[in-house]
């Protein structure tokens, strides 16, 4: 899966190193400021309420 | 067969990564919203009481807006610099912002219950210390109008269905209510929710605000 992606980033090795930190970060921001979120008061984590 | 063996293990490393940044959101990121929520909640306050102060600082009344802040909290046995903006409603969406009050239950300093809920564990933690506080522990609140020091009168575990805590007269539905009391909640053991702490305080003092850095 990463090999299939590697090949596919363009350039040479220092553009695909680059290119895949880019493609990295984007993702880890993707999940922490609208995945997590979004996911959290889903789960059984800490709900404080009575009755809830 | 190995491509799927290959392919197994980077799902395997990319859902274990997944699982540490989402731990991290948890530990850090939750509690840097928050963070962020309530430096914006104290100077909104600071502002609003500030103009208040101008005006008619005697008949001052609360605006409940869910999800907006009205009171500080402070709990000296938490530590000095241990301040959280009450905000009103106690669903996910504003307990993420800060402690939240109770709908329906009494204002602070009025005959009845104050019951306010936090997380113990995310958004700051602001009641991670709530199973530390004795009989006698102070828990002070401060509104536009005043400053009300409670004291601890004693503390409860209960089962999350026991919503009888947020009673007037905690336990007694029916009982009319003839002291102000404070009720702390949050969850028991911490992460979890199979139980709740319950803290009971009843009013001791109270005095005008003074300044408004609450």
């Amino acid at each position: 899966m990463y090999q299939w992606l590697w090949q596919r980033l363009p350039g040479g090795a220092p553009s695909k190193a680059i290119c895949a930190a880019i493609l990295a970060i984007a993702t880890a921001a993707l999940l922490w400021f609208i995945v997590f979120p979004w996911i959290t008061p889903l789960l059984p984590v800490d709900h404080v309420m009575p009755g809830g | 067969m190995r491509t799927v063996l290959r392919v197994f293990g980077e799902c395997c490393l990319t859902a274990g990564a997944v699982l540490l940044l989402f731990l991290a959101y948890l530990l850090w990121g939750t509690t840097l919203a928050t963070s962020a929520h309530q430096h914006a909640f104290a100077s909104q306050l600071q502002r609003q009481w500030g103009d208040q102060r101008d005006a008619k600082p005697a008949t001052t009344r609360l605006h409940l807006v869910t999800g907006q802040p009205f009171a500080f909290i402070r709990v000296p046995r938490f530590g000095l610099h241990w301040r959280f903006a009450i905000v009103q409603g106690t669903d996910l969406p504003q307990l993420a912002l800060g402690p939240g009050h109770v709908p329906g239950t009494a204002l602070p300093g009025q005959i009845g219950n104050f019951a306010v809920a936090a997380h113990r564990v995310t958004a700051g933690n602001p009641f991670y210390d709530l199973n530390q506080l004795r009989p006698g522990d102070r828990v002070v609140i401060i509104t536009a109008a005043a400053t009300y020091t409670y004291r601890v009168t004693h503390a409860e575990l209960v089962l999350p269905g026991d919503t009888a805590v947020l009673d007037p007269v905690p336990g007694h539905p029916r009982q009319r209510p003839d002291q102000a009391m404070i009720t702390l909640i949050t969850c028991d053991p911490p992460w979890t929710g199979t139980h709740r702490i319950i803290v009971f305080g009843s009013l001791h003092a109270q005095a005008p605000r003074t300044g408004h850095t609450g």
